[in-house]
């Protein structure tokens, strides 16, 4: 037996302003953009304004639902102001801090909602009937790894789950959580703006204030490169494998021959020499070689350098092999070699 | 008569008489189409409006091998980066080079490039005389290696079906016409998973990353360790799936089975000792804990090495790679001579890939084999042959030639 959804209060809406109804109800109050400049809105750019302050502060947006139209208008209102901003910093952490007060907020809410919610997103979320089985929802194996891919936790590997006739057993927390991604990706996706519409003068100030708050805050974001000079003694366990069969001119898989390039490639190392490094393959063919080396590079073709495979994917095609305690907290090739790096700098510095 | 003319003939002549395009290549005009020729190169970015478009096509270029790609284009014959990407089918391929077997000792061998020494068997790193890498390589397509390739698809479509869900229309099975064989899943919902979520699904299949506390075995109540709560659960996805290898694996474990998990030697004495008490505790009332000195650790590993045998053994590389080629439905196979079967999932116990795939019924040649271990092509079982002049019907006359084993008298 499927729930009847429930239909949205105005409450709901100031609560989860990022749900389509929301979105009609807003365009039926007829606002414009150049309304915002009148101080009979200020209400609202100032509520818009702390919504993205409390993001960068504290990765949260506090909900104010007494005033519901406010807290409502404040939302749209509050992506253009990250949008303005033009930090890719700032959307993500605005993104994100919704995106959790949004869980917060969902699990405590009753099956019929969360159902509600999810199909605001088109979802294939079903609740569990079966008694025997406890879980309070099911939700379609596509859906669940499109929001669950990018999450590192064990408990979300799919073949960790109960998957059963397409569909994953989930308990009410981990619905609002998966939920949860949906919301802080769509948010992040209306911040996604190429050019930059002409705002209000006064959107522009309040979007200045918030930049410089968040060079406060968080710092001029350390940018670090890598060192210019290869440590060898860095390379991850896997990279320094399939260095050692590379250059005693053992067979390489594909994965494994990409991975070593593309690391060899983003510690600094030329295409020059990592194509010299080939010459010890039995089948070398210079000009076949050369493509690849460059493409990887970035220096051909689509111009994108590609970077190497993180940790899972090589573990899935078989390219990680024997994982030391520093694997076990970092979760790429390029982290592993960054940090061993660095605190092999400052061993010898100390 | 040289022997590839022959063998291009004859791909001709299947192509003119005997090929008819399986209805299963859905939106055939977006899809990007890739051949192998016999002159020795290869043809991309090819497409085609219509099935009839692309057999004229192999009718006139009689390819050793054509390919079509599981992914669907806005401009199939634009460069890769040009191409708009639109989806693609979700494909798996079993190949018996993935799957251990002892026969391979007995029918592939290998020949240094370099200084020609050989040997029997998986290829070496390196020749034990001269050190080269490049090896001329023959494999066989024997029945031993298939069988085992078809195992792993059995497990396959189980987690297909029972597990994702995908219903029998969904789901096509292939022998590939060589060692393995295909799987391809075809529907809206799959269309358009990237290839991490791809990854996933490989992960899945192949019980990478999988743990049993997330399967209900629990160390804090180790003594009334649960591996499944209650036979409800029993029935559905990995957990049924280890509830069952549990069982199997401890009815059949002997010494060798429980060390080689990296048991201790008095585990494995207290569990070969207990066997029955373990098991009727466990089907009794779905204890683990019913003998001392067996605790979670030791299940841990148990069940990670039951994952392991309850896993499929798939080509992780082809299923995450949304642009893939593969071989294109009933075309010839150029190692085998074989072609690409379809056959219903259900069927796939009774399936005779060396009856099915054969493309060649009329008609004998008479060929010199160099060399060939004992073989049957339908019901009819030919060889071994070494060094003779013999007349073969033409499918297995083919088989030979394409594996290098053999060439005809002219």
């Amino acid at each position: 037996m499927q729930l009847a959804t429930t239909k949205f209060t105005k409450n709901d809406l100031a609560k989860y302003p990022f749900l389509k109804e929301t979105t009609e109800y807003v365009k039926k109050l007829d606002l414009k953009i150049e309304d915002l400049a009148n101080p009979e809105f200020a209400k609202i750019l100032e509520r818009a304004e702390e919504r993205v302050e409390e993001a960068i502060l504290y990765a949260l947006v506090s909900r104010k639902l007494r005033n519901e139209d406010i807290e409502t208008l404040s939302f749209p209102t509050a992506t253009m102001l990250a949008v303005a901003t033009e930090n890719s910093f700032i959307k993500k952490r605005y993104a994100l801090a919704e995106a959790k007060q949004a869980y917060n907020d969902m699990k405590l809410e009753p099956k019929e909602k969360i159902l509600a919610i999810a199909q605001n997103f088109k979802w294939k979320l079903t609740v569990n009937n079966d008694a025997e089985i406890p879980y309070e929802f099911t939700l379609h194996f596509t859906d669940y790894l499109r929001n669950t891919t990018h999450l590192r936790e064990k408990k979300w590997k799919l073949v960790n789950r109960l998957l059963s006739k397409g569909n994953v057993y989930l308990t009410r927390n981990e619905a609002a959580r998966l939920l949860s991604e949906e919301v802080r990706k769509h948010i992040e996706k209306r911040l996604e703006v190429k050019e930059l519409p002409k705002l209000p003068q006064k959107i522009m100030e309040t979007a200045e204030k918030i930049k410089k708050l968040s060079v406060e805050k968080i710092g001029k974001a350390e940018m670090e490169g890598f060192p210019k000079t290869i440590v060898q003694t860095a390379f991850p366990p896997c990279i320094q494998a399939l260095y050692q069969a590379f250059s005693s001119g053992r067979h390489l898989s594909h994965v494994g021959r990409f991975a070593l390039t593309s690391f060899l490639i983003n510690i600094g190392m030329p295409s020059e020499k990592v194509i010299e490094l080939f010459k010890n393959f039995s089948d070398y063919n210079e000009r076949m070689t050369r493509y690849q080396v460059e493409h990887i590079a970035g220096e051909r073709g689509s111009r994108t350098r590609y970077i190497p495979p993180k940790c899972e994917t090589l573990k899935t095609h078989g390219v990680c092999t024997s994982p030391d305690e520093l694997c076990k907290i970092l979760h790429h090739p390029l982290a592993y070699y960054r940090r061993k790096v660095k605190t092999a700098k400052t061993d010898f510095q100390n | 008569m040289k022997p590839i003319s022959f063998v291009q003939r004859m791909f001709r002549e299947y192509y003119m008489r005997d090929y008819s395009l399986s209805s299963s290549l859905l939106m055939i005009d977006r899809r990007e189409f890739g051949f192998a020729l016999f002159e020795g190169w290869m043809l991309r970015h090819k497409s085609f409006k219509h099935s009839d478009e692309l057999k004229e096509f192999l009718q006139s270029s009689a390819p050793s091998d054509a390919y079509c790609s599981c992914a669907y284009y806005e401009n199939p014959e634009a460069d890769m980066d040009k191409k708009g990407w639109l989806g693609a089918d979700l494909i798996f391929d079993i190949d018996a080079d993935h799957v251990p077997t002892s026969c391979k000792k007995v029918h592939d061998t290998w020949v240094c490039g370099s200084c020609g020494f050989g040997g029997k068997g998986g290829v070496p790193e390196k020749c034990p005389v001269c050190g080269s890498e490049k090896f001329n390589v023959k494999t066989w397509p024997c029945e031993v290696c298939l069988n085992s390739a078809r195992a792993e698809t059995v497990k396959l479509l189980d987690m297909l079906m029972e597990d994702f869900g995908f219903s029998k229309s969904e789901v096509y099975v292939f022998f590939s016409g060589h060692r393995g064989y295909h799987v391809h899943v075809e529907g809206e919902a799959v269309k358009t998973l990237d290839a991490v979520a791809r990854k996933e699904i490989v992960d899945y299949i192949s019980g990478l990353g999988f743990d049993a506390v997330f399967h209900g075995v629990s160390r804090k109540s180790w003594r009334r360790t649960h591996v499944l709560s209650s036979p409800s659960l029993n029935n559905l996805g990995w957990s049924r799936r280890i509830a069952k290898g549990i069982y199997d694996f401890i009815l059949n474990a002997e010494k060798e089975d429980l060390t080689s998990i990296g048991l201790k030697r008095n585990v494995v004495e207290t569990i070969l000792k207990n066997k029955d008490t373990i098991l009727k505790s466990w089907k009794g009332s779905w204890t683990l804990g019913a003998v001392k000195g067996v605790g979670f650790e030791t299940w841990r590993r148990i069940i990670l090495s039951c994952a392991q045998q309850q896993s499929a053994k798939i080509d992780t590389v082809v299923t995450t790679d949304i642009h893939r080629l593969i071989r294109l439905a009933d075309t010839l196979h150029g190692k085998t001579g074989l072609k690409k079967a379809e056959f219903p999932a259900s069927a796939i116990d009774d399936f005779d890939p060396f009856k099915s795939a054969v493309a060649f019924k009329k008609g004998v040649v008479t060929v010199f084999v160099s060399d060939a271990p004992e073989f049957r092509l339908g019901d009819e079982v030919f060889g071994p042959y070494k060094e003779r002049k013999v007349d073969l019907p033409t499918a297995a006359a083919v088989l030979l030639i394409c594996k290098g084993r053999a060439e005809v008298v002219g």
